[in-house]
């Protein structure tokens, strides 16, 4: 049987400075569909809907709806289309109601242009009657569930009359009970003719709602498949297994005594019962996905989420890491992920990052010691080799590997035993990235206890000693010491495949 | 009209909050001075309410929208000195007056919707430079009070109609008209989408800049209007006599509990604002408690109310 073909999008790239997000992507939708669009973080699925959804505009390629070409230049203009996209981070107004949400810019006019709320509210009930929830449409949004608000925006995609609805992520957030309502919401608009594209990471989930999937891999397209042709482990192989170009410094031959070990941490929502441990010398390469809880495992051993509940051990002594000054007095630092917003002062000078997280220890009574700042500016720019024309030189005219070495610096500067580094290479160019991977090797056989959270698989591998793998909240694996690994296998489980159905 | 307030109320438990406030103050007023009582006090004090609460209705929208205007107080000035300065008792020239009067205030709105909305300056610097050279325009007009208006003129803020002043009629039908504008046309929904999130509101086709204008205009026009209640009020125009409003109205916003931060709260809220500023000012001048001692109150009752809108949240 063949199918009419709902959207086409062919030879689709898009460059970001220094990436090419999308490389000749072509990925073709059917009528009446559940299209699943599959691949690591950072494999190119979100640009490509933003590109469709008139978000973003791509430097090559022709898109074409029901083989007609169109240009997408404005999110409007994909509406008038009939695309509509759920993006993960929800785009509601807390502060007004469901029915003003759905018709925001859109709005029903009676007479001499005044709003007609009862239409608006009437129609607004059938929407949400045909989305199939119960939700009073005048109540507040900041009142409503992560999942209401989601089917709040599915109804606001149907007042579109939205002929193509993408979702991305859409089950990031919601409870077990609340990912079956929504499949169950979208059979039925499925059932109903309506084209649903769905971005997941969770492919349990794609072997149950898609009909056909699309696999990306850095900005390729590598193929589609209808479900039939695939099982779980083949789709993992099609998404990651690539060609190592990286090398990566020799690991370690030997760790030290425990620095932190971690006993039932959990935070309500975000982390369940995390138990882990990290040794002096050694590297502990943490994996997970989008959602998996890495980063907030990270910020809560920085004293990020002070009402954690469980136990975190520093160098044999139990401590309360309520604050990032507490973490930092025991010893904890910490290079966020995000490293232009949370790691530096973009407007600060190269020295002034530096002796941020010391500058108690700068200080003669009242003013800070020019001397004292130099002296350790000029031992890190030397040590990390930063390449900066002089201390004062804004961090912002900094090269992003130049810029993470400040980072470095900066916690360096604190003299802890424990870093931890998230995403440590991420926006660096490959010449910085080797440089960055040789001084955390240098720092962990100089006796620090190193964490590190990745997205990328070959870098977890070529780097850890050992490796955590997280799915939603938990580690849900270990790999130990000199246990056989490869990328298939930490996808698997970090895609939540080891759950049986 | 028990039942709408009723739901209004439930809706919104910061405007139950305010006007809780507003009620104790009120038999606090009542049961400390006997004077407070009268008709004529109480008709002074809604007298005293118009002025804010006119300029108060356009701080509201503008603040509503994630502005600010600052420049409501050196336009009130101007508008006043203007009609009294230029009437000086003519009465044929009372139209002209407010014609040339009210239109200035759209023209100074005009200008700063189109600096904060085309030329991205923050509202705050746009209308704070506005307000300096407003100032400063006034007084180069005249440096004293200036002129007089009509006895006709002074019906608009001096009348009664039987026990009511005309003037807090007058502010309730603006205040009908203003409640309907936010609550019931594109205009006021998609004022509280651009305060509440710019980027979605964009995004969802609003012309998010025509409706900045707007907002300012709005504010410019109701500032123009409180400059000639006032002059109305004192049948003169003094070039000060605005300082002040731009907090005032600024401060009776917030303690109706419309947020700073834009796209939350209303002129529900604001009336209750006004009228608690109002009762503070009048009750104090009543005990006979120094003005400087009426700021000291005013800013921590401000403080007050709007912690405790924060510790809710």
């Amino acid at each position: 049987m063949k199918q009419e073909e709902a959207l086409r999008m062919v030879n689709i790239s898009k460059y970001f400075p220094g990436v090419k997000a999308l490389d000749r992507v072509t990925f073709t939708v059917n009528q009446g569909e559940v299209h699943a669009l599959v691949g690591e973080n950072g494999a190119g699925k979100s640009t490509l809907m933003k590109i469709l959804a008139g978000a973003l505009q791509p430097d090559e390629g022709e898109i074409y709806l029901e083989g007609e070409k169109v240009f997408i230049p404005t999110p409007q203009s994909a509406w008038e289309r009939g695309i509509s996209i759920i993006y993960q981070e929800l785009n509601l107004l807390p502060d007004l109601n469901v029915v003003q949400n759905i018709f925001l810019g859109r709005e029903h006019r009676g007479r001499l242009r005044v709003l007609s709320y009862s239409t608006m509210i009437r129609e607004a009930e059938s929407l949400l009657a045909r989305v199939g929830v119960g939700i009073a449409p005048q109540t507040m949004v900041r009142n409503l569930s992560v999942a209401q608000q989601q089917q709040v925006e599915i109804a606001k995609a149907l007042s579109l009359n939205a002929k193509i609805l993408v979702m991305d992520e859409p089950t990031a957030s919601l409870s077990e009970t609340e990912v079956e309502k929504l499949f169950g919401i979208i059979r039925d608009l499925k059932s109903k003719g309506v084209t649903i594209v769905y971005i997941s990471h969770r492919l349990e989930e794609v072997f149950r709602i898609a009909d056909r999937v699309t696999v990306l891999k850095d900005g390729k397209c590598i193929g589609t498949y209808s479900i039939g042709e695939l099982d779980r482990d083949k789709l993992v192989k099609l998404m990651v297994g690539r060609s190592f170009s990286e090398t990566f410094p020799e690991k370690a031959k030997e760790t030290g005594p425990m620095v932190v070990e971690v006993r039932n941490l959990s935070v309500p929502r975000i982390l369940k019962n995390v138990n882990f441990s990290v040794r002096a010398g050694e590297i502990v390469g943490f994996f997970g996905l989008v959602g998996s809880g890495r980063t907030d495992l990270a910020k809560a051993l920085f004293g990020f989420y002070p009402h954690y509940s469980g136990e975190i051990v520093v160098k044999g002594k139990t401590v309360k890491l309520h604050s990032p000054q507490r973490a930092i007095a025991e010893g904890v630092g910490f290079a966020p992920e995000d490293r232009k917003s949370e790691g530096l002062c973009l407007g600060l000078s190269v020295k002034d990052n530096c002796v941020m997280a010391v500058l108690d220890e700068m200080r003669s009574t009242f003013f800070l010691n020019r001397r004292r700042e130099t002296g350790l500016v000029q031992k890190f720019v030397a040590d990390l080799r930063i390449k900066t024309p002089h201390f004062y030189q804004r961090v912002q005219n900094l090269s992003g590997g130049n810029q993470q070495k400040v980072v470095l610096a900066k916690w360096l500067a604190t003299r802890p035993d424990f870093l931890i580094f998230d995403e440590p290479t991420r926006g660096i160019d490959v010449g910085a990235k080797q440089e960055i991977y040789h001084l955390m090797r240098q720092l962990a056989s100089q006796g620090k206890a190193i964490l590190m959270i990745s997205s990328e698989l070959p870098e977890v591998i070529g780097m850890s000693d050992r490796i955590y793998v997280m799915h939603d909240g938990a580690i849900v694996r270990e790999f130990g010491w000199g246990e056989r690994v490869d990328e298939e296998r930490i996808m698997y489980f970090a895609a939540g495949l080891h759950v049986e159905r | 009209m028990v039942t709408l307030i009723q739901r209004i109320l439930r809706g919104n438990p910061t405007l139950f909050f305010v006007y809780v406030i507003l009620f104790v103050f009120f038999v606090f007023a009542a049961s400390t001075a006997p004077q407070f009582r009268t008709v004529y006090n109480i008709s002074n004090l809604l007298r005293q309410a118009v002025a804010f609460g006119i300029v108060g209705i356009g701080q509201t929208i503008v603040i509503l929208s994630g502005g600010i205007d600052l420049s409501v107080g050196s336009l009130i000035s101007l508008a006043a000195c203007l009609t009294s300065g230029i009437m000086i008792g003519n009465p044929t020239l009372v139209f002209p007056i407010v014609f040339l009067v009210l239109g200035i205030g759209v023209l100074v709105g005009l200008t700063n919707g189109t600096l904060v909305a085309y030329l991205r300056v923050p509202p705050f610097i746009a209308t704070l430079a506005m307000s300096a050279i407003l100032q400063g325009s006034v007084l180069l007009y005249t440096k004293k009070p200036v002129g007089g208006v009509t006895r006709g003129f002074m019906f608009f803020a001096n009348g009664q109609l039987g026990a009511i002043p005309f003037a807090f009629v007058f502010w309730v039908i603006l205040l009908s008209f203003f409640l309907f504008l936010l609550r019931r046309t594109g205009l006021g929904l998609h004022v509280y989408a651009i305060g509440g999130n710019q980027e979605i509101a964009r995004l969802s086709g609003i012309r998010v800049s025509v409706a900045k204008v707007a907002v300012y205009v709005i504010s410019g026009f109701m500032a123009a209007l409180t400059g000639l209640f006032l002059a109305s009020r004192l049948g003169i125009g003094d070039p000060l006599m605005g300082q002040g409003f731009e907090l005032e109205s600024i401060t009776a916003v917030l303690i109706g509990g419309t947020s700073l931060a834009g796209g939350k709260g209303g002129i529900e809220g604001t009336i209750a604002g006004v009228l608690i500023i109002a009762l503070i000012n009048n009750i104090l001048n009543l005990l006979g408690v120094s003005g400087f001692w009426q700021w000291i109150i005013k800013g921590i009752v401000v403080i007050v109310v709007v912690a405790a809108y924060k510790v809710k949240e």
